[in-house]
């Protein structure tokens, strides 16, 4: 039975994203999360970006890729837990993604010409948050389907923690652009692509052209009304993902190191998840430096002379390294005022196989307490 | 130009930090750039944040943190010559609109800004800046940043972008003028970046790679005899063979590194300090005085 807030949100949300700054552990608190769910009965999904071709071992595939996998029951034997229900595992190739998106909403008369022009590559990844969004996208798209009872997403290494939350808003406000498309349509209609017709801004396009160039203002223009086509499926797809990032049944795992750079990014993280009306689950602290025991003190002065010394600034080392986490961890707490807060020790090793993944979850979900 | 990179979480930024206050140490004027952040290099070095306006933060040593509205300002302000024009065209929704989706042109202006900076000149002729470190994003996002300017001078129809985009390749391609120093812990998936880093920078932006630094590295300290004999105290064993596993990738991760990117990698060693500020970047700046002084 689990103690944390980890537990609840395992057994009744249907989406859980792992959001967080690059390094700190987030592929692994999502595969963690979703084999727990597994075992305790419902049917989940892992969708990672990392390409960490040990973590796929670790579950048993030999490569993660765009298709969803189901991970073998042979693969959880060493645990000695038979789960109660399937586990799967993908890794999220982005350009596909994208490409399956513009195939799927694109009109059959201009997917080729998308496809195949030179701008839409650069497109999908030009728009701040093109690669949050797509991710998002595929979790939507996998909720649509209802395959899994939970869906957990390990997301990019975000540079900016906007740009993840505000992509599908961008998404929209790049469709739903009104100046663009008055200007736009009539001129492409008649055929006339030169932008010097435009007489109520050709001050302003004079101006711009000389910024970019006139030829790349026209065959950009010529581009977007090539996706123009495609606005209406694509609308509805954005405002999807807007609202299941919004819905009740998912939730944010914010994990974090105990870095104190780290922690900042998270407590700002926290803080636009909030104003987005988008519910924390938890935040987890990964790699959090135990203090070392009274008794371990004790036991040192047992050890023989010559190696007393090394174990002891070992020891003295860990406890710096410990009591910086202590009062990180403590402001974080202060930072974060009602979000449930989840430490998880530093492994002495990487954490690459199913014991380890087990592990960690054991201190996830409260079986185990630093 | 220095062009720091490495897997998120490595401590890029403490290495630009070390780097560039060595640098400036040694007499030379030095400017170092962060890239859209929440400044850390001036916290670090415990100075009043720098802001997006070049800033003096001690002799010889200048920050900058360079943000995409206000490099789009100057960039258009020195295209367009005129503050009225500027307004006019940067100010109108349908422009705005425009200037979005002009594939990476914000990253052009970005790099664009730092650029300029690396080829400013003062009135008696000098460089205005000797040495250039830039704290670059991490793997993913730096590589797509750094080959920018590739990109547009193969996608833009020639005109003044392409022009700009050009001129920035010239010095990114430079081995005088630009190189990177990949950072990685020691351990597996920071030191395979540091590795795809390697060959995406040689590769696509081909940038030079001058040095890797691997970071909180963990000297040897217990030996087998010592582990064995450390049998009667499981806990105190443990903590033994955690050190002595951790000194293990070390060394691996080290050997790793000099056999796929053949240039000299510096090893930086762990700091037990009770705060993360200018001491620790003292420390660290000690472990890389070979690799800038090296370099005169």
């Amino acid at each position: 039975m689990s103690t944390t807030a980890l537990g609840p949100a395992l057994a009744r949300k249907r989406v859980l994203i792992c959001v967080g700054s690059g390094g700190v552990g987030k592929t692994t608190v999502a595969a963690t999360l979703a084999l727990r769910a597994a075992v305790e009965g419902r049917s989940s999904l892992v969708c990672t970006i990392d390409p960490a071709r040990r973590l796929a071992n670790s579950l048993g595939l030999s490569a993660l890729g765009n298709a969803e996998t189901r991970v073998p029951a042979s693969a959880l034997e060493p645990l000695g837990v038979t789960p109660r229900a399937t586990l799967h595992a993908m890794m999220l190739d982005m350009k596909q993604t994208w490409d399956d998106l513009i195939t799927r909403v694109a009109p059959p008369d201009q997917r080729e010409r998308i496809l195949a022009n030179r701008f839409y590559q650069s497109l999908s990844t030009a728009l701040a948050g093109s690669q949050e969004y797509i991710a998002m996208e595929k979790v939507w798209e996998l909720r649509r389907r209802g395959e899994y009872e939970l869906v957990v997403l390990d997301t990019p290494p975000t540079a900016h923690a906007l740009d993840f939350l505000d992509a599908p808003n961008r998404v929209l406000d790049f469709l739903d652009n009104e100046a663009a498309k008055w200007l736009l349509a009539p001129a492409m209609k008649a055929g006339k692509l030169g932008l010097s017709l435009f007489n109520k801004s050709g001050y302003v396009l004079r101006g711009l052209s000389k910024f970019t160039g006139t030829e790349m203002l026209q065959e950009l223009s010529s581009f977007m009304l090539s996706l123009s086509g495609m606005n209406e499926g694509f609308r509805e797809r954005a405002r999807g993902v807007r609202a299941l990032l919004e819905d009740a049944s998912t939730g944010f795992v914010l994990v974090t190191s105990p870095h104190p750079e780290r922690m900042d990014e998270a407590i700002h993280f926290n803080t636009l998840l909030k104003q987005h009306r988008m519910e924390v689950v938890a935040l987890v602290v990964n790699r959090v430096h135990p203090m070392p025991t009274e008794a371990m003190w004790k036991d040192v002065a047992t050890v023989a002379p010559g190696r007393r010394d090394k174990v002891e600034q070992t020891l003295r080392e860990l406890k710096v390294l410990a009591e910086q986490d202590r009062q990180g961890i403590a402001q974080l707490q202060a930072a974060c005022p009602g979000i449930p807060l989840i430490q998880v020790p530093r492994f002495s090793l990487d954490v690459h196989d199913i014991t380890s993944l087990w592990r960690t979850g054991r201190f996830l979900l409260g079986d185990d307490t630093l | 130009m220095w062009v720091v990179s490495g897997k998120g979480g490595v401590g890029k930024s403490t290495v630009a930090a070390a780097l560039a206050l060595r640098s400036a140490r040694a007499g030379r004027r030095t400017l170092v750039c962060e890239v859209n952040t929440q400044e850390r290099i001036s916290r670090f070095l415990e100075h009043p944040a720098a802001g997006p306006e070049i800033t003096l933060l001690e002799e010889n040593l200048w920050a900058v943190d360079v943000r995409p509205q206000e490099a789009m300002r100057e960039y258009g302000l020195m295209v367009l010559r005129f503050e009225a024009l500027y307004k006019t065209v940067f100010e109108n929704r349908l422009a705005r609109y425009f200037l979005r989706f002009i594939p990476s042109l914000q990253e052009l202006v970005l790099l664009g800004k730092i650029m300029f900076h690396l080829q400013e000149k003062l009135p008696d002729g000098r460089w205005r800046f000797d040495t250039v470190v830039l704290d670059a994003p991490a793997t993913g996002h730096a590589i797509s940043f750094l080959s920018v300017p590739q990109v547009l001078v193969q996608t833009v129809p020639p005109g003044p972008l392409s022009r700009e985009a050009q001129k920035m390749r010239d010095l990114l391609v430079d081995p005088a003028v630009t190189a990177a120093v990949l950072v990685a812990l020691p351990e597996e998936m920071p030191v395979n970046e540091a590795l795809e880093l390697h060959a995406a920078l040689t590769d696509r932006v081909h940038l030079r790679t001058h040095a890797a630094v691997l970071n909180q590295a963990i000297p040897e300290r217990f030996t087998a005899a010592d582990l064995e004999a450390l049998a009667g105290c499981p806990e105190l064993r443990d903590v033994a063979q955690a050190h002595h596993d951790r000194a293990a990738l070390t060394v691996l991760a080290g050997t790793k590194l000099e056999r796929n990117l053949h240039v000299p990698v510096v090893n930086v060693p762990r700091l037990f300090l009770p705060a993360f500020g200018r001491e620790a970047i003292e420390q660290v700046m000690g472990h890389l005085e070979a690799l800038v002084m090296g370099e005169t």
